[in-house]
């Protein structure tokens, strides 16, 4: 199969995932109303809809640990942030009992769902079984919400002060690229069901291999590198979020008499 | 008068004149203005010496075939250049500077640790010597400032140069760290009221920022030097690839250090040009904002983007293709503040004096160094480029071209704050002149030299067309700029003794260094003006048309932490990066099995009982610090002795399995696992001891009942880190342990 080809019918049809969104669009709906931030619940809706329908779902399913990279970077920090954007300002998201709601416990849902799912066994599993697959979709946009919680939540009493996100997010970055940087380097496969795909549904394995030149070896560099670079100017985008909104102030009147 | 001074004796105090006396007033001193003067007449002198290296360097190489130097001098010559200029001029000049400013700006008393600031201090000259020791001890270091392995490991470095250089770099970088700590934690406690975070002046708020790369970057350099010396001195193979080891491991190390490196320097000089520039185009900075914002985008930046210093390695074009793209992003945040500064100088009321002359040199040379940097960035273009003089040209036109000439302008714009004279002005500009004109005939020419060919790091060229008049002019123009730091030494020298006095504010300037006399009181200030912008000095003059105000309204930027808390935390995040190469070195070199001793060789259950101990010790100090909070004297040294008494058991475990294994035959030169495994494993021992001798002290007090006011705050610190030293020892164990159980 050539990659023209592929494109076109590497589309899958998934009624869950259909389903799970229009009713999720129908609920935001009867909550809010059509809301001037509903188009952000579209973007999440729409990137939400790519990773699980497009043709980068059908490779991340068994060919190309990079596909499966890129679609776990958007399911953790793109979707549930478009999610979190899109909720209107008086919507509360304060976690009971207090505890739950510390820094510490969102950073650890955001870097943890990424070494977790890349710990060679659950890699290899989340790819060999439907319902762990599931559980790791499921997984990734539940700890993406909570991760992005502390910066984004609604109402602004319950976000980080900015300094506080800047090191929140800076870290979180850090602990990423750390992985990231183990993926490129490392020596062995980290998601060894990527470099022997059992199955080879789409014919594509020949033009993946030769055509676009991805070997194992390269694929779980790209996978590697992705996490390294791309992502972290996601949070690189977050901490100028923050900057901004650090620096952000009306300028008080210069009449203001000095004391 | 004698009676005095006997009883000042029997009290062990020194008398006005013992005080005043040069060995006590600057070789004791913990003034952190006198500590800041130290730190830069230091760098003046390593500035010769470096200069001194660097034309003989272009004597060499003024004519084809020269024959002046002997190859291996040669070599010697460049690595120390290259190492002196970053290591003990750059970083030493920028570090006394933000010593001697930061405090003022802030309008604080003094650093937040005098003692340990003296200490980063003496370092510096430490680890001069100790480099240049090596020149008496069989030779230099001959193999560039980043010291490419396998070359510099001993089969081809038999000499102890590199060894020199890894001690020294390594006191160096311990120095630095320290100072950085010291930097932070004196930027977050030792402010004035009202002197909130984002009122900041913004030389203050760059080297507060800069501070953080600081400690994020060396340790990861340490732990690369202590690898290199362990290869070298205990046979081992991180860095030998017949050994099975890596020679781009050390590559990769020294880049995620020596990239952030780059800006280390430049960050202090981004912060000079953002004092120097408002000052004399008589406005404020354009958008403070997005200046203060953008450093800390480059700061971050700069920490993922090192192997761009590697396409020519030979990474792939996939790694290659991630890098292009990322390098290039920083020329947006830097381009952009190129733009601020420009601003900033439109519509105002120029001073072309020398210190702003200076600034703009060096404001129209980064962009030169920035635009060859960008393409840098570009892998196809580096392949031709990398190795060349065009390279050459690159980074001195950033670190001479930026930072020397931001430096030389921080000289001329706070000398008068700090001698209380002025210099000439006169020969000032004599000075700037010579060496703008010695500096782009210098390195413009090499551009052209590299492009057409010429190779860095060659001790002569043969007879080739145009290269023997572009190399001797170069040569002409490196005079040019040694007459230019002879004049300045000159000018430094005379208006010492002989400038006219400056009065407390002689450039009309804003920050509040400015408020206090020239030269500053011992105390810094007697009264502050109120504070409620970023320029309270023109509030004060302009009372009528103040700044607009910069509010409070972030809890954050009022927060003034405990500091000795805050200086453990800084240290524990730059411990981190230490024992995160050394884990990630474990991993690496663990990946594949090797032949020889393995993970299966260790008793996972003595350690295991053994680490239980340690682990129980986090618990008996939390409990210690509990009993502390509510004035329960007995059973607060009850428990810090039980902390003791846990860690030294967890200690004696080790030595007991480290004997095992040396029992068996197993020692650190075995294979890969066994020296990484004694590389990570002692790491930590080392600072579970360290952690011992600590809590021992903090016992001594204790038990001195020297606790109520003085030191309490000893303990929650001294916790902090012991917790920290369990936490690593959760990851080794579980990395060295347990994993190779699930294989």
């Amino acid at each position: 199969m050539t990659t023209t080809q592929f494109l076109i019918s590497g589309w899958t049809w998934n009624a869950a995932d259909v389903l799970l969104a229009v009713a999720s669009l129908v609920v935001y709906v009867t909550l809010f109303g059509v809301h001037r931030r509903i188009g952000y619940f579209a973007a999440a809706l729409g990137v939400f809809l790519l990773t699980q329908l497009s043709p980068l779902n059908t490779l991340a399913d068994g060919y190309l640990f990079s596909a499966h990279m890129a679609q776990h970077i958007l399911l953790l920090l793109i979707v549930p942030a478009l999610l979190l954007l899109s909720l209107p300002r008086s919507v509360s998201l304060a976690v009971r009992p207090r505890p739950l709601g510390q820094p510490f416990l969102g950073w650890s849902a955001g870097v943890g769902a990424m070494w977790f799912w890349h710990m060679p066994a659950f890699c290899n599993a989340a790819v060999s079984s439907r319902p762990i697959h599931a559980l790791q979709t499921a997984s990734l946009l539940v700890l993406g919400c909570l991760f992005w919680r502390q910066i984004l939540a609604p109402s602004e009493q319950e976000r980080l002060s900015p300094p506080g996100a800047v090191i929140y997010l800076f870290s979180a970055c850090v602990a990423c690229s750390v992985l990231g940087i183990v993926l490129t380097l490392s020596p062995v496969a980290v998601c060894s069901i990527y470099t022997m795909p059992a199955q080879d549904p789409f014919g594509m394995l020949r033009t993946i291999r030769e055509g676009w030149g991805l070997t194992p070896d390269r694929d779980q560099q790209i996978g590697g590198l992705l996490m390294w670079v791309p992502m972290c100017l996601i949070y690189l985008s977050a901490i100028f979020a923050q900057i901004g909104r650090w620096f952000a102030e009306p300028a008080e009147p210069a009449a203001v008499k000095l004391s | 008068m004698s009676d005095l001074t006997t009883a000042l004796a029997r009290a062990g105090l020194l008398t006005v004149e013992q005080r005043q006396h040069w060995r006590m007033a600057w070789l004791s001193t913990v003034d952190h203005k006198r500590i800041g003067i130290l730190y830069m007449v230091t760098a003046l002198a390593f500035f010769v010496l470096g200069g001194v290296e660097a034309l003989l360097i272009r004597l060499q190489l003024a004519v084809p075939n020269n024959t002046l130097l002997h190859p291996d001098t040669y070599n010697m010559l460049f690595t120390m250049h290259g190492t002196t200029m970053i290591f003990l001029v750059a970083m030493p000049a920028l570090f006394g500077i933000a010593n001697y400013i930061v405090p003022m700006q802030i309008g604080g008393r003094d650093m937040a640790f005098p003692r340990l600031n003296a200490f980063g201090f003496w370092l510096v000259p430490f680890g001069g010597i100790l480099l240049h020791f090596s020149y008496l001890a069989g030779g230099a270091p001959a193999v560039g400032w980043f010291a490419y392995a396998p070359l510099s490991e001993t089969p081809y470095a038999s000499q102890l140069g590199v060894d020199y250089w890894v001690l020294a770099l390594l006191v160096l970088g311990i120095g630095s760290v320290g100072t950085s700590i010291n930097l932070i934690v004196t930027v977050l406690t030792q402010r004035a009221p009202n002197m909130t975070l984002r009122r900041l002046p913004l030389f203050s708020w760059m080297i507060f920022v800069n501070s953080f790369l600081v400690i994020l970057a060396l340790p990861v350099l340490n732990a690369g030097l202590v690898m290199l010396l362990i290869d070298r001195q205990l046979s081992t193979n991180f860095f030998l690839p017949p050994g099975g080891g890596s020679a781009i491991m050390w590559q990769h190390i020294f880049w995620a250090f020596g990239h952030p490196e780059v800006y280390i320097v430049a960050i202090p000089a981004f912060g000079i040009l953002s004092e120097v520039i408002p000052v004399f185009s008589r406005k404020p900075i354009f958008g403070y904002e997005f200046v203060a914002g953008s450093t800390v985008a480059i700061a971050f930046l700069s920490l993922l983007v090192w192997a761009h210093h590697m396409f020519t390695v030979g990474l792939g074009r996939t790694v290659d293709l991630f890098f292009v793209a990322s390098s290039m992003l920083i020329a947006i945040p830097t381009g952009v503040k190129v733009l601020n500064w420009s601003a900033t100088m439109v519509g105002g009321r120029l001073r072309m004096t020398t210190p702003m002359l200076f600034c703009v040199a060096a404001l129209v040379q980064f962009l030169c160094g920035g635009v060859t940097g960008i393409s840098h960035a570009i892998a196809a273009l580096d392949w031709q480029t990398k190795n060349s003089y065009y390279l050459v040209a690159h980074f001195h036109f950033v670190f001479v071209g930026l930072i020397v000439f931001a430096i030389l302008g921080a000289i001329h714009y706070w000398f008068p704050k700090m001698s209380g004279r002025m210099l000439s002005e006169r020969i000032g500009k004599w000075t700037f002149w010579l060496m703008t004109i010695g500096f782009n005939l210098t390195f413009i020419i090499q551009h052209f030299l590299g492009l057409a060919g010429m190779p860095r790091r060659v001790y002569t060229y043969p007879v080739l067309p145009g290269w023997a008049w572009m190399n001797m002019a170069s040569t002409v123009g490196a005079f040019f700029m040694a007459a230019a730091g002879l004049l300045l030494v000159w000018n430094l020298a005379v208006s010492l003794v002989r400038g006219k006095p400056a009065g407390d504010n002689p450039w009309n300037a804003w920050t509040l260094e400015w408020a206090s006399t020239s030269p500053p009181p011992h105390e810094n200030f007697h009264e502050l003006p109120p504070l409620r912008s970023r320029r309270p000095l023109w509030d004060a003059a302009n009372p009528d048309r103040p700044d607009p105000m910069v509010g409070t309204k972030w809890k954050a930027e009022t927060f003034v932490p405990e500091k000795n808390k805050a200086s453990v935390i800084t240290f524990i995040i730059s411990e981190v990066g230490f024992f995160g190469v050394l884990i990630l070195a474990y991993l690496y070199y663990n990946a594949t099995p090797r032949p020889g001793p393995s993970a299966h060789d260790l008793d996972l259950f003595k350690t295991g009982i053994f680490s239980l101990c340690l682990f129980a010790s986090s618990f008996t100090i939390w409990r210690s610090e509990t009993n502390l909070e509510k004035g329960h004297h007995r059973p607060m040294i009850a428990w810090l002795a039980a902390t003791i008494l846990l860690g030294g058991v967890f200690i004696v475990g080790q030595g007991l399995e480290y004997w095992h294994l040396l029992q068996s035959g197993v020692s650190v030169s075995s294979n890969l696992f066994a020296t990484t495994f004694f590389t990570l494993t002692g790491f930590h021992g080392l600072h579970v001891c360290v952690g011992l001798v600590a809590l021992l002290i903090v016992l001594g007090f204790a038990v001195a009942r020297d606790f109520k006011q003085n030191h309490s705050a000893s303990l929650y610190a001294v916790g902090l880190y012991w917790h920290f030293v369990d936490a690593v020892w959760v990851f080794v164990l579980s990395v060295v342990y347990i994993l190779p159980h699930f294989r």
